[in-house]
């Protein structure tokens, strides 16, 4: 399985290089992917990020992957103006937390910036078979959604 | 942080020029509120498209309304009123069970004991339980006793227990269906009891929760019966439960178990003969009147339980065998009821204010807004319709209320682990999200599961529903979605000046062919994805007789939905069910023998499955989805066949069509819909543009299309994952244009309406709202075609 790399490994650089400027080129796009459009703001012509490094697609998998519990998320505060990122509880009933005080003046930025908090949170091998319990990979959830 | 202080709803969704729409209003907090009617323009606040656009409406409604609190006691269950033959002195319990949450964790919304069979408040009473602990346990009066033993979840148990006021002794029985290798035996529980039953007067008989109180402020009103408060909402099955008035043996017991048919006679089999017949009190037989809302009591008294909050039925029993899947045909084995925590049929409010509508208002979109001076904001969309014979336009959008049910209240981001995996970025919620995330008591869509995991297959539109809101993004999207969505077509229909009626998915099923009939055009939105079999026969006869249709959008007619003919007595379209059945596309997947609709019998899941292919409505259907960006089409050689070459005129062949827009920043994408002759689209089907090979490896094809996982389903390779703009005729002068992907209409707004896209879409609608029959295509385009064959560009060469 591929790892997660350190943070500071010159593979996790690149990759938040990549992304960041995947992140920067969706501005203005009601939607985002980790695509770099040619021309900023516009998806007429997309490339590099998760078609072209297999080992930033394989990272982003894996957290995108993560069980909902504890999952970060991001909350628009106030319509077109305000973003804040937050934690899902995994509990039903109980509402996400935020877990920064940071406000982003767009939707884009936080993608990228729960990108960093997932390299440095997440074990290097996270999802690996040395994980397994009962349970393994079944997000730790009873339930049967997606 | 209160995330929504003011929330609502209206008794309908469409509403006739004379009749009264009556709303209902929370405001919690604000001492008043300002409500005024509004004209629903363009709901999408982002600052690329024109942004969000109302008109005041002058409505002798419009004032500022003294602020209430109001409340929604969601969690079904059933009951039946106080009734002496329950006020026992004696009694003995029993029934089947299949809990879900028998324990659940410490934070949960309802954390707490679950009533299964109570006659309990307050301390007083009798009832059986499962306890915080996940065991079975059965309460005298304040007394209890448990067998200690945890309940399996997911799995049938029969559980009884009785008290004999003489001898002061209580026992319990706790018997697992299927005994595993290692589970422990679980005896009988028994103790002596120094106790007398005694109750709270107006204490119910319940089912699947106790009586948690009585109460006389008016909130309490919107609790069935009214002021009387229920608790301890039961997750899981019920199958045949039943109430005697002595204590049983564990022989009668077991007899008791055959149920009650009363009137023995020489000729008749009969339920439990003699002494034993003699002592039941109430008989329940879930399996009886599965389509209403009442559970029906074989025994002597005819106590039938009053089910509130429509739980799901037509579930399968204790003693289902596994050879019967339709409910009808076997009804003694689907005596259960799947009761949920957070069941909800109507939030039954207090009427806050009503609006006669004025003869004359236009059939438009519109809302009731409500403000408070603090900024709290709320919207209630309702739609003005003209009654069948009063059209005043040729053009109908028919506004997909029954996608919109479907989809209310979602709450995938906040649950689902896999949300992010869908959607290929971090999921961005609201303050509806956040709202609903703690107020789950405002109930979930037909895409969630109940708090128990098990699927949610019915939704009501008595209730506030935070995704039908102007401003609300959603995080399928990152855009609007459904809702929100369809105004970007309002908008270009206004802004290009268009005279339009618009009618909702609820009457074209309850009024058939007549209430389309009278149009030249129908424009749909962008997502119409759950229909009605009603609905769809009236839009083919339509079609048939020379309609014109303009299907806006993609991953239409893909589920079988009906309405719940239980509630047609408070208005139309009030609780619509849709089981997720073999595939499609399924957030949750429908039990075996379980893919019946309670409510009409019908077989359920995809309209494909029984029969009736998406494309043959409106010549595309459904191939892939993705969620993260989308992107544009490009013409086809046959975009210049002269039976369709009219749509491009004004656009040149190399234009990129819909490289903009405000869902995905494209006009292709979310969801697409395809050209495929042997699911049905005609074939002398043209398709005149496609945006094959420009989806990301976000965009995966529907697993009803393959029978295999493999490599190279996504968008970057599969064939199939694309959208295809396509036009065909219809007999007698009429026609279809299918746009193909949710995205599409985000397109139209873009540059204020001027571009590519509300260019074509503007060359169909002029063409297909005029009168009369469409001109007939050249003769030489009257061929013999086959369905496997297809391939357009060469039908034209064929020897």
């Amino acid at each position: 399985m591929i790892p997660i790399p350190r943070p500071s490994t010159p593979d996790a650089e690149r990759m938040i290089r990549e992304h960041k400027e995947c992140i920067d080129s969706m501005k203005g796009v009601a939607g985002n992917s980790v695509l770099k459009c040619e021309t900023p703001g516009d998806t007429t012509t997309v490339t590099g990020g998760i078609h072209e490094d297999l080992q930033l697609n394989r990272v982003l998998l894996r957290m995108r992957a993560k069980p909902a519990k504890g999952k970060l998320v991001v909350i628009c505060t106030k319509v077109e103006k305000e973003w804040r990122i937050a934690r899902l509880s995994g509990v039903r009933g109980v509402p996400p937390e935020f877990v920064t005080d940071k406000v982003y003046d767009n939707e884009q930025d936080p993608q990228h910036d729960i990108f960093l908090m997932r390299l440095e949170e997440m074990p290097e091998t996270d999802g690996f078979p040395e994980h397994f319990r009962e349970g393994w990979k079944r997000r730790d959830d009873q339930w049967t959604v997606t | 942080m209160t995330w929504m202080k003011i929330t609502g709803y209206a008794d309908k969704f469409s509403v006739h020029p004379e009749d009264t729409i009556k709303f209902y209003v929370n405001c919690d907090g604000p001492a008043e509120y300002k409500a005024e009617i509004v004209k629903m323009i363009h709901g999408d606040t982002n600052p690329r498209g024109p942004g969000y656009i109302e008109e005041s409406i002058k409505a002798d409604c419009n004032s500022t309304y003294k602020g209430m609190k109001q409340e929604i006691y969601s969690g079904s269950y059933g009951f039946v009123a106080d009734k002496k033959q329950f006020q026992l002195e004696s009694v003995t319990l029993q029934c089947w069970i299949w809990p879900t949450t028998p324990k659940t964790h410490p934070k949960y919304w309802k954390h707490g004991a679950q009533g299964l069979v109570t006659k309990w408040c307050d301390g007083k009473g009798y009832g059986l339980f499962i306890n915080e602990d996940g065991c079975v346990e059965f309460r005298i009066n304040d007394q209890v006793i448990s067998t200690g033993a945890p309940l399996r979840d997911h799995a049938w148990h029969f559980v009884a227990a009785s008290f004999d006021a003489k001898t002061g002794e209580a026992i319990l029985y706790h018997e697992p269906q299927v005994v595993y290798a290692l589970d422990p035996e679980i005896p009988p529980v028994s103790k002596k009891f120094s106790t007398k039953l005694t109750y709270v007067p107006g204490t119910p008989t319940v089912i699947a929760g106790y009586c948690g109180g009585m109460s006389d402020a008016p909130q309490a009103q919107a609790s069935v019966p009214p002021g009387v408060l229920i608790k301890g909402h039961y997750n899981g099955k019920i199958d045949s439960p039943r109430v005697c008035n002595r204590a049983l043996s564990r022989l009668e017991i077991e007899s008791m178990k055959l149920g009650a048919q009363p009137g023995l006679s020489e000729r008749r089999n009969s339920g439990p003969s003699g002494k034993l017949s003699e002592a039941i009190v109430a008989s329940w037989d879930f399996g009886d009147g599965i389509n209403t809302i009442f559970g029906k009591d074989k025994g002597p008294y005819l106590f039938h339980a009053t089910i509130v909050n429509c739980p799901t039925r037509a579930m399968t029993g204790y003693n289902w065998q596994g050879h019967v899947f339709d409910w009808k045909g076997a009804p003694e084995q689907y005596g259960a009821i799947h009761f949920h925590d957070d069941d909800i049929d109507n939030a039954r409010w207090q009427v806050s204010f009503e609006w006669k509508v004025p003869k004359g208002t236009s059939s438009k979109f519109y809302a009731a807004k409500l403000t408070s001076k603090d900024g709290d904001e709320d919207y209630i969309p309702f739609w003005v319709v003209p009654r069948v014979g009063e059209e005043t336009a040729k053009i109908a959008v028919m506004v997909p209320t029954i996608s919109y049910m479907a989809y209310a209240n979602e709450h995938l981001a906040n649950n689902a682990g896999g949300a992010e995996l869908l959607v290929y970025r971090v999921p961005i919620m609201q303050q509806q999200n956040m709202f609903l995330s703690e107020h789950r008591e405002y109930g979930g869509s037909i895409y969630d599961t109940h708090t128990d995991g098990s699927g949610l297959c019915l939704s009501s539109r008595l209730r506030p529903i935070l995704s039908i809101r102007p401003k609300y993004d959603h995080f399928l999207a990152q855009a609007p979605w459904q809702y929100p969505a369809d105004l970007h077509l309002i908008y270009w229909l206004e802004k290009m000046g268009y005279n339009y009626d618009v009618i909702t998915d609820e009457d074209v099923t309850y009024d058939g062919l007549a209430r389309v009939e009278n149009y030249n055009v129908i424009i749909t939105g962008s997502h119409p994805e759950h229909n009605s079999g009603p609905q769809l026969d009236a839009l083919h006869n339509y079609m048939q007789r020379g309609g014109r249709f303009m299907y806006m959008g993609a991953d239409g007619w893909y589920w079988v939905h009906s309405y719940h003919p239980a509630y047609d007595g408070i208005g139309r379209g009030v609780v619509t069910e849709m089981r997720r059945c073999e595939s499609g596309i399924r957030t949750w997947r429908a039990d075996p023998g379980e893919y019946y609709h309670q409510g009409t019998g019908e077989l359920g899941g995809m309209w494909r499955f029984r029969g009736r292919y998406l494309h043959t409505i409106a010549g595309t259907g459904m191939s892939s989805e993705g969620f993260d960006i989308s992107t544009y089409y490009s013409r086809t050689e046959e975009s210049n066949d002269a039976r369709v070459a009219w749509a491009f005129e004004g656009i040149d062949y190399d234009e990129k069509l819909g490289n903009f827009g405000l869902v995905g920043g494209g006009a292709a994408g979310t969801e697409l819909d395809i050209v495929d002759t042997m699911l049905g689209s005609p074939p002398h089907t043209l398709v005149v543009a496609t945006s094959a090979g420009r989806h990301t490896e976000g965009y995966l094809l529907v697993m009803e299309d393959y029978g295999f996982n493999q490599q190279g389903l996504d968008g970057t390779q599969h064939p199939r994952v694309r959208s295809d703009i396509a036009y065909h005729e219809t007999p007698n002068g009429g026609a279809s244009f299918a746009f193909s992907s949710i995205a599409f209409c985000g397109a139209l707004p873009w540059n204020n309406g001027d571009n590519n896209i509300s260019k074509l879409v503007g060359n169909v609608l002029n063409r297909f709202m005029q009168d009369g029959p469409l001109p007939a295509p050249s003769p030489e385009a009257i061929m013999h075609r086959g369905r496997a064959d297809y391939d357009q560009p060469l039908n034209k060469t064929r020897k």
